[in-house]
């Protein structure tokens, strides 16, 4: 199956974000700041107003001008009005005829700075575990605490004590296209065209931002040219507004690639510290802790805790545990999401140390994951009961893969087995409109395709699998925020699995009444020289026939459908501090590496790969490969070679692609991708989505198959050359 | 060199620009000037080969050439690629390979792809090939697919 935008994208007809234009447009560029943390003590825009080209200057003073009042008590206003939190963070902004124009202007900017002091890093803040009057310090902006069962007993009684920390680094998205957008002012109306993962999410955004109701702001997506979560929120779109309003002409802002490194939204360091406790061969409890740097985030970042300690107990029975978690505010850019937020790192971890338990009590570590892996109808740490599962059944599939990977294994070369587990079907929900008309069906609703074909041809794969008509005679279109359906987002791997639902019931909605109307029980659609046709056992009859006249002039028979995500909980007395997360529907990944390891360099190479997807239901075979290996060879960076570096001083050593490595066409090893179906989950048919799994158990499975070819683990991500040598004694 | 009118031949057509200053990339005056916006514009430094067109046959990062550089040379992009033989060929092989995602870098890996395949004569062996786009990044697929693309296209023209 083609996907229908494969061949125009290829031919570099379509339109994205840094494609956009409007007549008589400017072009913007952002003044960010030098330090990492400090104060504007005076910064005078009269000079940058007269340079050549420049039509506009704004900065945090002409909020109030500008804006209405609801701006300035925005949580996040434009521009920061009382502290600068990091390096690089936009203090004004200016919109010139040219770009070039623009930027020589916003470099012009000299502002007066007063410096604070710089929190670079975790261990600025607590370089040891903190303690408990710790969780107080302004610096904590979340903090997740829970309990369950006789913890001390366990660790009494137990016959081992498993204990170990990890670190990992913080890892860019790096969507091959930069972010950027384009805003205008129409009669009292904010209109934003941007490359965006979310244009509810940034409508809503931008309303609190801008203090405006949501109602005076259109958000319309373009062709996204990758997200992987770095689009998913309001980012440029207020400077780019705020210029607009005080131009009067359209503007366009884009960010270079220094600058998307340099602001961050990215995922940020951790330090996790585990301790698990054995008895007769078994896991009995564990310990987490949890240092997350949230970056300069504000108060209220419990989610990032709650999120990452979740997986920190794994898709596994836990019959005791206490976790622990702090989110720190640092002075490198806010943290953002990025494909699965927090899982691979907390996998990593996680995985890595129950390979290491496996290893140290002498027994095989796929049988070892077995042994406590969830099954349907088991409890979660929360006590929510796991759905359909296919965690089990993929790791029998990971172990005979992996008896015939030994077989015959060189010298040097090493296996490692990871799971991982995940939510899908998330978000608040979604809506479509279908309308079914002589020639065919089209699907309206809020989502523009960000790559992975979820929207153009998962929704189609959808209604295609309800009505029977082929994909080609299925259009999905688009809308803006004031004309399209709702919906939460591209994100979460929820397209499939909730916005699809939404498809889903319209799609029924519209076959039953059809069905109705022929007066049959069921019908399906085919398509005979162009035309719909109705089937109904033996009967056949023409779409166009069966319209009332009131449809024929409307256009065919219309159906919206809606999902709205159901409520789950969580048992709450298991909380002491924060919040943590109820599950939609239960997704599972396990993942086989095989590395070879240069024993002089500490190089890895990655020889062979194996993922194995809990998929529910696989409604696009194709796609849903391409997802897979796209989501792997993304986690062999994350594995191996991505890595931000901070210094402590609060500068980004390495802010673009030629110290910030990605893998390449020739890093990529032959990739087996097997499905796991019958585990249905929430999605229609029982799909589950895929966008984000692949790439969770990947560092821990590489970091596994290099403790398997060593005999030594790597504690830290990523597994650079000179970790691994150093992990080795070569250095 | 001067800030003045740049001469092309922009897909096999002359093309004039005038006043272009000397800084100008040679990738913004194709999308800018020109209007031929499939070249993509990625990291503008050098690192993700989004901006590949070719210049008198030769693959070439836009992103870092002046266009005053190239006055009165020969320039291929995407567009005059998808109107010749090996272009569509290389565009086929993409798209039903599934190498398709988000497409961003899709038109470069089109553009180096095709450079090595445009002179008479059997193609160069699967591994040269996928050398020759060592410099162009993709962050959707995870090169599976476009190495399939590869092989296909090498097959469809030994
Ligand atoms: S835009 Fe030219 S190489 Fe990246
Ligand atoms: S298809 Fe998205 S970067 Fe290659």
């Amino acid at each position: 199956m083609t996907r229908s935008d494969a061949e125009p994208k290829a031919r570099g007809a379509v339109e994205y974000g840094t494609d956009l234009a409007a007549p008589h447009m400017l072009w913007a560029a952002l003044v960010r700041s030098p330090i990492p943390h400090g104060r504007i003590v005076r910064m005078d825009l009269g000079p940058a107003r007269e340079m050549p080209g420049v039509v506009a200057v704004v900065g945090p003073d002409d909020l109030r001008d500008l804006l209405p009042k609801g701006a300035l008590e925005a949580e996040r206003p434009v521009f920061p009005l009382d502290e600068i939190r990091y390096r690089g963070e936009p203090i004004a902004a200016v919109a010139a005829e040219t770009l070039e124009q623009a930027r020589a202007a916003a470099a012009a900017v000299a502002p007066e700075l007063e410096s604070l002091r710089v929190d670079a890093r975790i261990e600025d803040i607590f370089p040891e575990w903190p303690s408990e009057a710790a969780a107080k310090d302004p610096r904590v902006v979340g903090h997740v605490h829970a309990r369950y069962g006789d913890l001390d007993a366990k660790f009494r009684n137990a016959e081992l004590v498993h204990s170990e920390t990890y670190r990992t680094s913080g890892v860019h998205q790096v969507a091959i296209e930069p972010h950027a957008c384009l805003a205008e002012v129409r009669d009292g109306t904010f209109h934003v065209r941007s490359s965006t993962q979310t244009p509810f999410g940034v409508r809503d955004d931008l309303a609190s931002i801008l203090g405006v109701p949501p109602s005076r702001l259109v958000v319309e997506g373009t062709w996204v040219g990758g997200g992987f979560g770095g689009k998913g929120a309001a980012f440029l779109e207020p400077y780019a507004v705020l210029l607009a309003v005080a131009s009067g002409r359209p503007v366009k802002l884009s960010l270079t690639f220094e600058e998307e490194f340099e602001l961050g939204r990215t995922t940020l360091p951790s330090i996790i510290r585990l301790d698990t406790a054995v008895s007769r061969g078994r896991i009995v409890g564990r310990r987490v802790r949890l240092l997350l740097d949230t970056g300069a985030s504000l108060p209220g970042r419990d989610f990032a805790v709650g999120y990452s300690i979740g997986f920190l107990l794994g898709p596994y029975r836990t019959e005791a545990y206490e976790i622990e978690g702090f989110a720190l505010q640092t002075n490198q850019p806010p943290f953002g999401p990025h494909r699965a937020p927090f899982a691979p790192q907390s996998v990593f971890a996680l995985e890595s140390h129950i390979d290491g338990l496996a290893r140290r009590l002498g027994v095989d570590p796929i049988e070892f994951r077995k042994l406590h892996a969830w099954r349907e109808g088991d409890r979660t740490a929360y006590d929510q009961p796991v759905g359909p599962f296919g965690l089990e059944a993929g790791l029998e599939a990971a172990a005979r893969t992996a008896g015939v990977w030994r077989t015959g294994l060189p010298p040097g070369h090493g296996i490692g087995v990871a799971c991982g587990f995940w939510s899908t079907a998330t978000g608040a929900g979604g809506e479509a409109r279908l309308r079914l008309r002589p020639n065919g069906l089209t699907i309206l609703q809020g989502e523009r395709e960000i790559g992975n074909g979820s929207v153009i041809r998962g929704l189609a794969a959808v209604a295609e699998r309800v009505l029977g008509l082929p994909d080609d005679a299925i259009r999905v279109e688009y809308g803006d925020t004031a004309t399209a359906p709702f919906d939460s987002g591209v994100f979460g791997s929820r397209t499939l699995g909730a916005l699809g639902q939404a498809v889903e019931k319209a799609a029924r909605s519209l076959a039953h009444t059809l069905a109705s109307r022929v007066g049959a029980p069921a019908i399906r659609l085919e398509m005979k020289n162009d035309q719909v046709v109705v089937v109904a056992g033996r009967r056949r009859q023409k779409l166009a026939d069966l319209l009332t006249p009131a449809e024929r002039t409307a256009g065919g028979v219309v159906a919206l459908g809606k999902h709205y995500a159901p409520e789950r909980t969580v048992d709450a007395s298991r909380v002491l501090a924060g919040t943590v997360y109820p599950y939609q529907d239960f997704t599972a990944a396990v993942h086989l590496a095989e590395v070879e390891v240069d024993r002089e360099t500490g190089h890895v190479r990655v020889v062979r790969y194996a993922a194995f997807q809990d998929v529910g239901v696989a409604v696009d075979p194709p796609g849903l490969t391409g997802q897979v290996e796209g989501g792997v060879v993304m986690g062999l960076g994350t594995a191996l070679s991505e890595e931000m570096l901070w210094t402590p001083e609060g500068r980004l050593a390495n802010p673009g692609l030629l110290d910030y490595r990605l893998p390449r066409i020739r890093d990529v090893p032959p990739i087996h991708v097997k499905t796991i179906e019958g585990f249905a989950g929430a999605g229609p048919f029982g799909a589950k989505g895929v966008g984000e799994p692949p790439i969770i158990p990947v560092p821990a499975a590489v970091a596994n198959a290099v403790a398997d070819a060593t005999g030594t683990r790597v504690f830290e991500l990523p597994l650079t050359p000179e970790r691994v040598a150093r992990a080795l004694k070569l250095l | 060199m001067s800030d003045g009118p740049l001469t092309l031949t922009l897909n096999g057509k002359l093309r004039q620009f005038e006043k272009v200053p000397d800084s100008e990339r040679l990738l913004d005056t194709l999308r800018w000037r020109a209007g031929l916006k499939g070249t993509k514009e990625g990291c503008r430094t050098g690192g993700c080969g989004a901006c590949t067109v070719l210049v008198n046959g030769e693959p070439t990062l836009s992103c870092l050439l002046l266009s005053h550089e190239i006055d009165a040379e020969k320039v291929t992009t995407i567009e005059g690629l998808a109107s010749e033989k090996i272009g569509r060929v290389v565009i086929k092989a993409f798209t039903e390979a599934g190498a398709v995602q988000c497409g961003y870098c899709t038109p470069g890996f089109v553009v180096a792809l095709a450079a090595q395949l445009r002179g008479a004569g059997p193609p160069p062996s699967v591994e040269s090939l996928l050398d020759g786009l060592e410099g162009n990044l993709c962050r959707c697929t995870g090169y599976r697919a476009i190495q399939k693309a590869v092989e296909a296209v090498h097959e469809a023209l030994k």
